[in-house]
């Protein structure tokens, strides 16, 4: 029975997502994005927020992989909650970003807690 | 000599040449090796942001990447021995038989990774976004052999090519769309620890005073060809200091020749000449310069210039600081985000003053020969503030040629020269600005009004509509001559 259990879990590894299933994600390549199964009730206003105004100069699929990898895909350096805080502060200050100090510290929060449940 | 008008107005269609206007600091290159659209660098290109001159300055090693501190090597290199023995002995759950393609991968990520990749979170995440044929993260193991020689994973070249047409109403021959030019940029670094930078422009047709038209002599092929070509030594002996040796613009005010959102207009204070004498502050120079970053916010720079034939030596200087936005290392500011919102938390001003010191005219390498010679010196002051949507350049330049004229048969000149610009971000690719300019050089006084328009359907295509007024007189000519011209330009500019 032991044996046929670990079978099935070695089976599903293939198909889990590389954030050991606490960040659900869907898509691939430019596609890639943060599924809102999972999100809790509390940041769903948060998420829909960072779907609207964090995609219209790229895709979230920086973000994700950033989240998952614990690292900013292009520089390589550590994406912690510093990091974080140090984009959602370039964010705001980017022409053209429409984006207020307010709806940065949301994201920000959002994204802090999917790097929480990230580590885990 | 009677009043000449040019017309080329709003029918008027010329298809400009943005890179001859000045050498370019900016090219797709970067764009290709750093894995970063264009927007990361340019507001529209080749119009540098803040993280533009960061990167600038940074001997163009990106910033996050080959500023790690010595602790930060250490742990770099514990990391990588850490995913060594990972991948040696690889949780049993990864195997899945002999000649595991995936395992094979997760081996070589933690035995050929090179010392300034982060080897942990590349040897175990790439995955999902592996599918659209490239690794995101930047730590991407490089092949040893690469890594070692310093070699750029990429060849760091990118080219630009321009085609002038113009419409000269009125004109004999109206239309003429023989201009044209190809040039070769290229740019990078060497493992951090050395930035380089050159171009080259390999073919031109009616293109003359497109290149370095400096009295910088041309070089040994006889053309205009070599525009920069330098070499720098990034934190010499690990020190702030960068150590710049080759041709290129010396260091002294705000903004390169081309880092504007004109496509065809320089800045006066930068551009203008006095008498016979070609010096201009943003032509090339054979110079050595050294220039550091202090505290995040202080830039400084010094060099010696030394052409060919000429015995003596000229100097220069620049000091910057900056205030508010962005540091020079692209760190950003501290900002509350749970305080209301402050205009010191948009705000960004930049300060920035030179001095150049210098002799031009025939050499005075030739013995028995006394040389005409003019001894000069520029002094500038600029100012960059920006504010949200909102940017504000100013500039100033004060000017002294002891003889322009080589002939000793006019006095010493003093010129003045003024600009200033204000750009506004309409759409995130498009930009409105608006400039007047006051020049007295000396021969001239002239005032230009210039507006433009710059859009960017695409990041590496720039589409920019100009309009200058430029009005003056030329008093030091018989009969002070009036100067009025209107000229209206449509300029095409693509890198690739």
């Amino acid at each position: 029975m032991k044996r046929y259990v670990a079978l099935v879990v070695l089976a599903a590894l293939p198909v889990a997502s590389i954030a050991e299933a606490r960040v659900k994600v869907t898509g691939r390549g430019a596609k890639l994005n943060f599924s809102s199964e999972g999100i809790p009730d509390m940041y769903k206003e948060f998420f829909d927020l960072m779907q609207v105004k964090c995609i219209k100069c790229h895709t979230m699929e920086r973000t994700v992989i950033a989240i998952q990898t614990g690292r900013a895909p292009i520089t390589g350096q550590p994406f912690n909650k510093q990091a974080v805080k140090a984009y959602g502060i370039k964010m705001l200050r980017k022409p053209n970003s429409e984006m207020n100090k307010k709806e940065i510290r949301d994201v920000v929060v959002l994204l802090n807690y999917l790097l929480d449940e990230s580590a885990k | 000599m009677s009043c000449r008008f040019e017309y080329i107005l709003g029918g008027t269609i010329a298809i400009v040449l943005l890179f001859l206007s000045g050498t370019s600091h900016a090219i797709p290159a970067f764009s290709r090796a750093n894995k970063v659209e264009c927007s990361t660098c340019h507001t529209i290109f080749p119009e540098l942001n803040e993280y533009g001159e960061a990167f600038l300055k940074n001997s163009y090693v990106y910033f996050g990447k080959g500023k790690k501190a010595a602790s930060e090597k250490t742990k770099d290199a514990s990391a990588v021995a850490e995913a060594k023995r990972a991948a040696v002995a690889p949780v049993e759950s990864d195997i899945q038989g002999a000649g595991d393609p995936e395992l094979l991968k997760k081996l070589k990520a933690g035995r050929m990774v090179s010392g300034d990749a982060p080897a942990t979170s590349s040897a175990a995440a790439p995955e999902a976004e592996a599918d659209n044929g490239t690794a995101a993260v930047s730590g991407e193991p490089k092949s040893e052999g690469i890594a070692l020689s310093g070699i750029p994973d990429l060849l760091p070249i990118s080219f630009t090519a321009n085609l002038t047409g113009t419409y000269i109403r009125n004109a004999v021959n109206e239309f003429d769309f023989s201009t044209r030019a190809l040039k070769l940029n290229a740019g990078g670094n060497f493992k951090g620890k050395a930035g380089f930078f050159g171009t080259y422009l390999v073919y031109t047709e009616n293109a003359a005073g497109l290149a370095n038209t400096g009295n910088t002599p041309t070089n040994m092929t006889g053309k205009n060809d070599i525009g920069e070509l330098f070499l720098i030594w990034r934190h010499a002996l690990d020190t702030p200091v960068n150590i710049k040796v080759g041709r290129f613009q010396p260091k002294l005010g705000l903004w390169k020749s081309n880092n504007r959102l004109s496509a065809t207009n320089p800045y006066v204070t930068y551009s203008y000449t006095v008498g016979v004498s070609p010096f201009k502050l943003e032509q090339s120079q054979d110079a050595v310069e050294a220039n550091m970053i202090l505290a995040n916010r202080l830039f400084m720079a010094g060099g010696v210039v030394n052409r060919k034939d000429q015995n003596t030596k000229e100097w220069y200087v620049h000091s910057s600081v900056k205030f508010g936005g962005a540091d020079y290392v692209a760190n950003e500011p501290d900002i509350d985000l749970n305080q209301e919102e402050s205009i010191f938390d948009f705000l960004t001003l930049t300060i920035g003053g030179y001095g150049y010191v210098g002799t031009n005219g025939d050499p005075n390498t030739v013995v028995g020969v006394t040389p005409r010679q003019n001894e000069y010196y520029r002094a500038g002051v600029d100012v960059d503030l920006l504010y949200k949507l909102f940017r504000l350049k100013l500039s100033g330049v004060v000017g002294h040629d002891d003889n322009p004229d080589l002939t000793y048969a006019l006095p010493p000149m003093k010129s003045y020269t003024a600009a200033i610009e204000g750009e506004y971000t309409i759409l995130r690719n498009l930009i409105g600005a608006l400039r007047f300019e006051y020049a007295n050089d000396g021969v001239n006084v002239y005032r230009r009004f210039i507006p433009a328009l710059a859009y960017a359907p695409i990041e590496n295509v720039k589409v920019a509509v100009e309009y200058k007024q430029e009005y003056g007189i030329s008093y030091k000519t018989a009969g002070n001559t009036a100067i009025d011209n209107q000229i209206g330009t449509l300029g095409i500019t693509f890198g690739f």
